[in-house]
């Protein structure tokens, strides 16, 4: 047998996990604990705020890995949920309609449209994606601002429908639901099919993926469509969970995303990455944070230790795998 | 920095070892240079040869050794340490900035290159005039790098170097893109470098050049020097014998084939390169097509696979007219095209050999979007063993994967051998330059166009890989596929084709059969009208 | 010979983790163990956003309360004006079992749930100064902005007639975040004292979020494309000061008169201004945390006590002529 050496995709996957395992670790380490001795840090309810904190950003993380994938970046996906929370909350409170699906489809319908144009806009004028996104992150931030006149469109708690929508997407077993179904949905895509192989092959070499005869057009109008759909969603959650259509959400939610990819081991220039990847990346940040504020760290140094954080896992993932 | 005529030893390096991880690059490897030698630097890929050249340029450090110039031992730390002590290295895969122009490129870092504080293009243009002049090559100054061919950009790093007044020139395959009279000239500046003493190192695999102008040859193998022989007292078979550590036998062309039905015909095609290119190719024949860096081979397969625009005449496949916009057109049409560079236009580096050669057919292998991965490994397991894919890490031992599944006892397909499975999951960055061409020609395969372009498919590839790929071009023909092959090697092209198109300034000059052709006649239907490189 | 970085391979897995726990257990000696000690209280506050000066003060008063109460831990968690990140604080909060938590909800549809959950965990729910959709507390303390704006409404609607001699003028709302209680209150209560007037316009309402340095370009932007202006109603003094800077800036301050509302003491706050002839008036919108702590030390510390559900505090004008006296009364050393 040769000696094969194991492909640098499962080693890079196994240290970040390995970092996962390292943060949980020292977060039950330094957990403070309850009155009766367990470590409020393991409580089932904490573990689960975590994977619900972390949900919406997650979800738009997972999407943004095949943006990253191709070599082309998405900055406006905050701009994108607002517009999403604003459309599904304005459906539901002004009366357009009498169903919950309808208002949840014309968001996410919207955002899969303002993704869609992005995808349009890169793939047909060669256009860098980091301004074309830039620009949709101010012009959608925009749109959302105009519909709504530049208020919060406010769900109640009574009996109507907008409150009725709002109980049933904020429940945690839903969010985390949604989040799971949507990361093995990803996965699988990534893996599993035609698609997937197309998208890891346009960000590793797009002239030699021209040569092979690979339809690049489409395959990035679908990923940023994608971008924009699943935002929409997690937009349709954010409504239910804040209660509230907010056309100024989301601000700097791209940085987070992109952050979680990062960390998960995913290269910006494209070409090498994985789903699982950003889920660890997600979780990691997740646990960091509620870690850090259980310990009642000031959520500035919070922030400051998170930069810290994203420039060694990069740092240390690059010189680990050579070039 | 003057030398000493009297001391035999220019250069000397003992004991070189470097380690990439778990990986011996070199062990123990020495080589020694004399003053105004050339000297050949042969091996297989993955020999160590461009390793130990790239140690003496700086631009590697060795993990332990010892290397002396005329016998005072030196520390070669980076480039510029070698571009202190003289050694001037010209790289296989260029290292020119693509985006720069030429005069920049020689001047960047250049310890020679008086600079003040501002720009001149005077200045620039009084230094680089001279050493462009020298290698022949005819380009601005201020001509962009990117729009030069591979060949002319080869030159350019000739050029460089020797501003750089190096008195240790390494060369790493430096006739792998130039055609025969560049070569000539190539040949020609090295015996006048030689007479003024510069010391040459030649890393090269063809044996031609290597007995025409080397004086010694060192062999490496495996990471080791296994010997260096005075070239008047050795022979090709020694070397290779040596380089390989077996006896190889060189393929022989199969007897001329029957040709079948006509499949391309191309009738007065011009593009913004090509001018009133007509010819035929049917069934089962081996069309090469010859011509000097810049005459338009590349641009006919560019023009054929919908890369560059046709501006009149026509192109019939199989009786139809068509007019490929683009890869998938023309893929469509039944034409494929392996092109020149497979690290920028043909691998995605850091995907798997699988991965890379079922890119272009993974339709065929799904339901439903999703890929089967059985009938992936089953679809790309006969291919790998026609092109003998022989995917062991440069370290381990040779071994093919015919040998392989020999040993495994693998049943036929649907079930999938394990030890082919492990090769298949390696990711091609880590194959020889002779491998990565096989993956890229086992994508070809799956796809089975009628027509298949070769663009230079065998350079920088060491002589194993090169005879696999020869026969897999005889058996492709015999097959029934059309093949054109490109190439800058005549003897190549005597080997494996049946008609041979010159190419001149993007007209067609002369049309020979293979019967009649000699170098001598290529020669001079690829350069008459006068022009120049 | 050195070694190169790409030599690192093969080293440890998961050096990152040692790397990081080096970097937290740091961080983590500075920011204070979160383990509730014995025999010690703890009061866990939710901050909206500690950038607001009015909330500085808040926490700066609540801190000095307590600080004489050494058997009480006050723990405050700033949500940065982030209604995602609140929620996450409070429901961190919850996990850690406070005796008591007190909220200043950020926007009040986004808080509402959680401090519900709060309830549900037996946790007593202080609501400070901002209102949620649903009573999802124990005690809300608040002041009456309505009566706020119906005051500062009134100021504005004598001096426009003592400038005139009948109710006539122009005037600029500079609004706060939509959202919340105090700017729909603040406007209300004006708005109910300017509609007696037909001759008295709200020419331009632009909306800075609270923040003097959004106010100042808001202002900039209503002072190009309003030729006249007579009074700005800035829905807060931050507010009401980065208007008048814009006019300066512009040469137009002496045209009109600045209102605002807090009235902070100290030499940023509100009184300050009106002393140094800035703002026209101010009107004291309470920190409400004297009553708040006062509230919460019963439900602390007597077992069986019952707080209201509403507690309202009142306002005071402070005008040229009483603001050297406000400015001691509402000033403690320390503040800026």
């Amino acid at each position: 047998m040769p000696a094969v050496r194991a492909s640098a995709g499962l080693l890079r996957r196994a240290q970040s996990l390995a970092a996962l395992l390292g943060i949980l670790l020292l977060a039950i380490a330094i957990s403070p604990t309850a009155s009766d001795g367990s470590r409020i840090f393991l409580e089932a309810g904490n573990l689960t705020d975590i994977l619900r904190q972390v949900s919406l950003i997650g979800i738009i993380s997972l999407a943004m890995t095949l943006v990253i994938l191709t070599g082309g970046i998405d900055l406006s996906v905050g701009s994108i949920l607002a517009l999403s929370t604003a459309l599904a909350a304005m459906f539901l409170t002004r009366g357009y309609t009498t169903h919950i699906a309808v208002a949840i489809l014309a968001a996410v319908a919207a955002a899969a449209l303002a993704g869609a144009l992005n995808g349009v806009v890169i793939a047909r004028t060669g256009i860098q994606p980091f301004i074309v996104t830039l620009a949709s992150m101010i012009g959608v931030r925009g749109l959302a601002k105009w519909l709504t006149n530049n208020q919060n469109i406010d769900i109640g708690f009574g009996k109507d429908l907008a409150a009725g929508f709002a109980a049933i997407f904020r429940e945690k077993a839903i969010v985390i639901g949604a989040y799971a179904g949507a990361a093995a949905l990803f996965w699988v895509v990534l893996a599993r099919t035609v698609f997937g192989r197309h998208v890891r092959a346009v960000g590793d070499n797009e002239k030699a993926a021209e040569y092979a005869g690979l339809p690049i057009r489409a395959t990035k109008i679908w990923v940023y469509t994608l971008s924009g759909l699943f935002t929409g969603f997690a937009g349709v959650l954010y409504a239910a969970e804040n209660h509230q259509g907010n056309p100024n959400a989301g601000v700097a939610y791209e940085l987070d995303a992109i952050a979680a990819v990062v960390i998960g081991g995913t290269r910006l220039s494209g070409g090498k990455g994985s789903i699982s990847g950003t889920i660890v990346g997600t979780l990691i940040m997740g646990v960091l944070t509620n870690m850090l504020r259980l310990n009642n760290v000031d959520s500035n140094v919070e922030m400051m230790i998170k930069a810290a954080i994203i420039v060694l896992a990069v740092a240390v993932q690059r010189e680990r795998n050579g070039n | 920095m003057g030398h000493n005529r009297s001391l035999p030893e220019h250069l000397q390096a003992v004991g070189i070892t470097k380690r990439y991880g778990g990986v011996y690059a070199l062990k123990g490897a020495s080589f020694s240079l004399r003053a105004g030698e050339v000297h050949a630097l042969v091996g297989e890929n993955g020999a160590g040869k461009s390793t130990l050249a790239r140690i003496l340029a700086g631009s590697t450090r060795a993990d332990s050794g010892a290397i002396s110039i005329h016998g005072a031992p030196v520390e070669i730390a980076t480039p510029l340490d070698a571009q202190r002590l003289g050694i001037g290295i010209i790289y296989q895969e260029l290292d020119l900035f693509p985006d720069l122009t030429a005069g920049e490129n020689i001047v960047i870092g250049n310890l020679h290159f008086p600079e003040g504080r501002l720009v001149s293009f005077r200045r620039m243009e009084e230094f680089c005039r001279p050493f462009l002049r020298q290698v022949g090559l005819a380009c601005g100054i201020r001509q962009t790098v990117a729009t030069l061919s591979i060949g002319q950009m080869q030159l350019l790093a000739i050029a460089r170097a020797l501003s750089m007044d190096a008195r240790i020139l390494l060369m790493d395959e430096p006739t792998s893109s130039l055609f025969d009279d560049a070569a000539e000239r190539l040949f020609g500046l090295i015996a006048a470098l030689k007479q003024r003493g510069v010391s040459i190192v030649y890393v090269s695999h063809k044996m031609d050049e290597i007995f025409r102008i080397c004086d010694r040859a060192t062999v490496l193998r495996d990471g080791e020097t296994i010997g260096t022989v005075e070239m008047a007292g050795t022979s090709v078979n020694e070397l290779i014998r040596m380089m390989v550590g077996r006896e190889l036998r060189m393929t022989a062309r199969a007897a001329r084939r029957v040709a079948g039905e006509l499949v391309l015909a191309v009738e007065k095609l011009a593009t913004a390169k090509l001018r009133d290119v007509s010819f035929e190719l049917r069934r089962g024949e081996v069309l090469g097509i010859a011509g000097l860096v810049g005459s338009g081979r590349s641009e006919l397969g560019a023009a054929l696979f919908g890369l560059d625009r046709i501006t009149s005449g026509t192109v019939r496949v199989q009786g139809e007219l068509r007019a490929p916009r683009s890869p998938r057109d023309a893929m469509a049409s039944g034409i494929g095209l392996l092109p020149e560079d497979r690290r920028l236009e043909g691998l995605m580096m850091r995907m798997s050999v699988l991965e890379n050669a079922t890119l272009a057919v993974l339709p065929r292998l799904s339901g439903l979007g999703f890929i089967d991965r059985r009938r992936e490994h089953a679809s790309l397991a006969p291919v790998a063993r026609q092109l003998a894919l022989n995917c062991a890490s440069p370290a381990a031992p040779v071994r093919s994967c015919e040998e392989i599944s020999w040993q495994a006892e693998a049943p036929a397909p649907p079930s999938v051998n394990p030890a082919m499975s492990a090769i298949f999951s390696q990711p091609v960055s880590q194959l020889s330059g002779g491998n990565q061409q096989k993956v890229l020609l086992a994508r070809w395969l799956l796809l089975n166009p009628t027509v298949l372009f070769l663009d230079d498919p065998t350079r920088g590839i060491d002589i194993g890989a090169k005879q696999d790929i020869y026969r897999l071009i005889d058996e492709l023909a015999a097959a029934g596929k059309a093949i054109i092959l490109v190439s800058s090697e005549l003897p190549e092209l005597l080997r494996c084709c049946d008609r041979i198109l010159v190419l001149n300034e993007g007209r067609v000059t002369a049309h020979f059969d293979a019967a009649e052709a000699t170098q001598e006649k290529i020669m001079s239907a690829a350069t008459n009208a006068g022009a120049g490189a | 010979m050195k070694r190169q970085f790409s030599e690192y391979r093969n080293d440890r897995p998961g050096g990152l983790s040692y790397i990081l726990a080096g970097a937290l257990l740091l961080a983590g000696c500075g920011g204070g163990t979160g383990n509730p000690g014995r025999k010690q209280l703890v009061v866990a506050f939710s901050q909206a956003n500690n950038a607001e000066p009015y909330r500085a003060a808040q926490n700066a008063f609540l801190g000095k309360l307590w600080a004489r109460q050494p058997d009480v831990k006050l723990v405050i968690a700033d949500a940065q004006q982030d209604n995602s990140k609140q929620v996450a604080q409070v429901e961190t909060f919850i996990r850690q079992k406070p005796d008591l938590l007190i909220v200043a909800p950020n926007e009040r549809a986004a808080l509402t749930a959680v401090m519900g959950q709060a309830m549900e965990a037996h946790i007593p729910v202080i609501c400070l100064e901002r209102d949620i959709l649903q009573p999802n507390y124990t005690s809300y303390v608040h002041s009456d902005n309505v009566a706020i704006g119906r005051l500062a409404g009134q100021f504005m609607v004598d001096h426009l007639t003592k400038k005139y001699g009948k109710p006539k003028g122009n005037i600029v709302a500079m609004r706060g975040l939509l959202g919340v209680e105090g700017e729909i209150n603040r406007d209300r209560g004006a708005k109910q004292v300017f509609d007696k007037y037909p001759e008295i316009k709200i020419v331009s309402d632009p909306v800075a979020d609270w923040i003097q340095a959004k106010a100042k370009d808001r202002m900039t932007e209503v002072l190009r494309a309003q030729p006249k202006i007579d009074v700005v109603y800035g829905h807060n003094d931050p507010m009401a000061i980065g208007a008048y800077l814009a006019a300066k800036e512009l040469g137009r301050e002496k045209e009109m008169i600045f209102v605002g509302v807090d009235g902070l003491g100290g030499p940023a706050g509100g009184i300050r201004k009106v002393m140094d002839g800035i703002l026209a008036a101010t009107f004291v919108y309470p920190l409400c945390v004297d009553k708040a702590v006062e509230v919460a030390n019963r439900i602390l510390h007597e077992p069986g006590f019952q707080p209201e559900k509403d507690y309202v505090l009142e306002s005071l004008m402070v005008t040229a002529e009483n603001a050297a006296q406000m400015y001691e009364k509402y000033t403690i050393p320390g503040m800026n």
